[in-house]
């Protein structure tokens, strides 16, 4: 039947169309270089710093734009948490790629995550402030948000 | 008693004029408080330490055409061929002082006073890593320009560090290799005169003076708010 080839044929088709979307998919979760972790967190942190100077110049500006601080507010709360995760071991200077992350991010680790879950909490505080529109309080928990990545940064940054 | 000639004090000469010395030595104190308070965070100072240092500069640059005699460039900043002769003098001991900055001194003012600018510049740009501080001109460019003006403004602070030092071992050259003592100078505003030297006073207007003082100011403080009126 040419219907049934044709089925077949369209069949392996979509395999051969899935397979290698699936190895991607799968790739990061099994091993992922230290390079491409490194520069996935900088990129992160970049996005993140970014957003918070928009924040920034809002504040600073005699009218604040809501939705755009809304929008930078819920960049920020949606990168935070995935930085926790790109701080595998290994994944230091000794990787041998150019990073600020200090050696003792894993020699402390106890107290580099509980630096982490204060900034996840303190975006997530972050991001509900800003949708609710206040804007006294959004200052306030910018701030706060900023000292959250300072207090990391002065213990487990290099060029701080 | 008769009146001892050989009492008298030797004649003196005016070379510094007050705004040259007090924008020597206010910079000598902002800059160092600027690198204590950039180094603890303490950024609402260090930015108002900032913007006194670029009241500082604007005013040194109109000083340095309305000024006193020895604080204007047309007076100090010499062609290479001379700053190179000068050199040569010093280096086979036929050294003469000048009255006001050598050929050599006139080209590390310019390169001093250019680095401070550059350095002040790319502070009014600057954004730290969490995007939280930055200058009042950080608004007018995107955070990785930023980012890039504070490393600039990181860079020459250290270049600036090195000129410095330079400047501090020169002037203890003078001192000690060539029995010349520059440093009261700059706090007196006086030096000793030759004998058979007429001595002539330094043509620094006060009103000038305060002139370039409201100018620098009235910049700075323009600056500092952003450019927004």
């Amino acid at each position: 039947m040419v219907a049934s080839r044709v089925f077949k044929i369209l069949h392996r088709a979509m395999l051969a169309a899935l397979f290698p979307a699936l190895a991607l998919a799968a790739a990061p979760a099994a091993a992922q270089s230290p390079q491409v972790t490194i520069a996935a967190r900088q990129a992160n942190f970049k996005k993140m710093g970014a957003a918070m100077k928009v924040l920034k110049a809002q504040l600073d500006s005699g009218a604040p734009a809501k939705e755009v601080m809304a929008n930078a507010a819920r960049a920020i709360a949606l990168t935070a948490p995935q930085q926790a995760k790109l701080f595998p071991a290994g994944t230091g200077a000794s990787a041998g790629v150019k990073t600020d992350a200090l050696p003792n991010i894993w020699t402390d680790r106890a107290n580099f995550d509980a630096l982490m879950v204060r900034l996840v909490g303190e975006t997530g505080k972050l991001q509900a402030v800003a949708s609710s529109g206040d804007v006294a309080a959004l200052a306030a928990q910018t701030k706060a948000t900023g000292a959250a990545c300072a207090a990391c940064h002065r213990q487990f940054r290099a060029d701080n | 008693m008769p009146f001892d000639e050989r009492a008298a004090p030797p004649p003196r000469a005016p070379i510094w004029d007050a705004p040259v010395r007090l924008f020597h030595w206010l910079l000598v104190a902002l800059l160092a408080f600027s690198w204590w308070s950039g180094k603890h965070h303490d950024m609402d100072w260090h930015r108002r330490s900032g913007y006194t240092i670029l009241a500082l500069v604007i005013f040194r640059i109109y000083w340095g055409f309305f000024g006193g005699r020895t604080a204007r460039f047309a007076q100090f900043v010499r062609g290479p061929r001379a700053a190179f002769a000068y050199a040569r003098a010093l280096a086979s001991g036929r050294y003469v002082a000048t009255p006001g900055h050598n050929p050599v001194g006139g080209w590390s003012v310019i390169v001093m006073l250019g680095s401070l600018a550059i350095m002040v510049g790319a502070g009014l740009f600057s954004v730290d890593v969490d995007g939280l501080e930055s200058g009042p001109l950080a608004d007018y460019v995107s955070f990785d320009q930023g980012r890039a003006a504070a490393a600039i403004h990181h860079l020459m602070f250290n270049l600036l560090l090195g000129l410095a030092a330079l400047h501090v071992l020169a002037v203890l050259f003078y001192l000690v290799r060539l029995r010349r003592n520059l440093i009261t100078p700059m706090i007196h505003g006086r030096r000793r005169a030759h004998e058979d030297e007429t001595v002539e006073d330094l043509g620094a207007s006060g009103w000038k003076a305060v002139l370039g003082m409201v100018i620098a100011g009235v910049c700075a403080y323009a600056i500092s708010r952003g450019l927004h009126f």
